[in-house]
């Protein structure tokens, strides 16, 4: 086994435990926006890291470059879809608690609207 | 009232149940009909029709007829939805979502364009074509109304535009229909005035053309989907 497959197995094995941490992430968690948080920031981790490491199991030039590409859609579309359903949850007041210390996103979302 | 209308609702499932499970059992099996035109296809369908997709080959060659049928299908149910749904309001917001959702698919929506038209173009070629296609198609459609709000897809792609990409992919389809009987004997017959080389681009006579007109048809008649069901909103907000 050469050194190459030893750093390509290393990136698949970082994918899924940054996956299973997604799911107990998903159980745990109480509300709408903590689980937000928990399957964005590692799902997208996850996803890059397993066409990462994809790409260089593969080691063919034209292959790994498309295998990039996916993993690159992920990167931008990921974060794209929880910021548009944890804005759209806020906007609706879905989960919000009743007393908070500090609301910045309240005052941010004054200036965004049109 | 409500438990002898169950009642009914079980005794009319049950029968019809039991008639599909009895005349599933006439179908043929194994027979040598359908062993006929499974090797014949598999055989000889690539130099008959030159597209390397045989489930293209046989949509759009074979049994291109049953394709025309189902275009006129959508086209149907196209109809049917906007004559309902028109009247109908939904609450849409007619200003979009925020800055970051469209500045992303500002980046992302011409390649959604380029990967709905390669799966259209490369339908003898490879697994896709002018169905598939052309729902992706009407997703752009449908980013438009929701991410940059109605109004915006409202003045890009007009449903004037819609109309006449749908009414004039299925002309089309049925003119290459026609074609077919003037310049060869069949109604839907391919015309072979594509036939470079198996396995390019332009190949496969007249199914490269047939995908292209199916696939704007479809995605067209998707977005006038979409759009009748939130036409009524976006005037309504207008006003305030």
């Amino acid at each position: 086994m050469g050194i190459r497959l030893i750093i390509a197995y290393i990136f698949m094995g970082g994918a899924i435990f940054f996956a299973i941490v997604t799911t107990i992430g998903l159980i745990r968690f109480p509300d709408v926006y903590t689980r937000i948080h928990a399957s964005a920031v590692v799902l997208t981790i996850s996803a890059v890291m397993l066409s990462f490491g994809v790409a260089i199991y593969v080691w063919e030039f034209y292959l790994s470059i498309k295998i990039m590409f996916v993993g690159l859609i992920f990167l931008i579309t990921n974060p794209l879809a929880t910021h548009a359903i944890a804005r759209a949850s806020y906007r609706r007041k879905i989960a919000c608690p009743e007393v908070r210390s500090v609301d910045d996103y309240s005052k941010y979302l004054g200036r965004d609207r049109e | 009232m409500s438990k002898a209308k169950h009642i009914f609702v079980v005794i009319v499932l049950s029968l019809l149940g039991i008639t599909m499970v009895i005349n599933l059992n006439k179908i043929p099996g194994n027979t040598d009909q359908i062993n006929f035109i499974y090797s014949h296809i598999t055989n000889n369908a690539v130099l008959e029709t030159g597209s390397l997709n045989f489930v293209t080959a046989i949509l759009y060659d074979y049994r291109a007829y049953d394709s025309l049928g189902e275009s006129t299908i959508i086209f149907g149910a196209v109809s049917g939805i906007v004559l309902l749904l028109s009247r109908k309001t939904l609450p849409v917001s007619s200003h979009g979502l925020s800055f970051i959702v469209k500045r992303t698919f500002g980046m992302l929506t011409p390649f959604i364009f380029l990967f709905s038209l390669y799966i259209i173009s490369h339908g003898h070629l490879s697994p896709g074509g002018g169905f598939q296609g052309g729902v992706i198609l009407g997703a752009i459609s449908i980013i438009f109304s929701i991410v940059y709000g109605s109004e915006f897809d409202f003045k890009r792609y007009s449903p004037t535009t819609k109309t006449l990409l749908e009414t004039g992919g299925a002309l089309l389809f049925i003119g290459l229909g026609l074609a077919g009987i003037i310049f060869g004997g069949y109604f839907l017959e391919n015309l072979r005035f594509l036939n470079t080389e198996i396995g390019s681009l332009l190949s496969a006579g007249s199914i490269p053309l047939i995908n292209t007109v199916i696939g704007f048809k479809i995605g067209a008649g998707l977005a006038i989907i979409f759009y009748s069901m939130i036409q009524k909103t976006f005037k309504e907000e207008d006003k305030l």
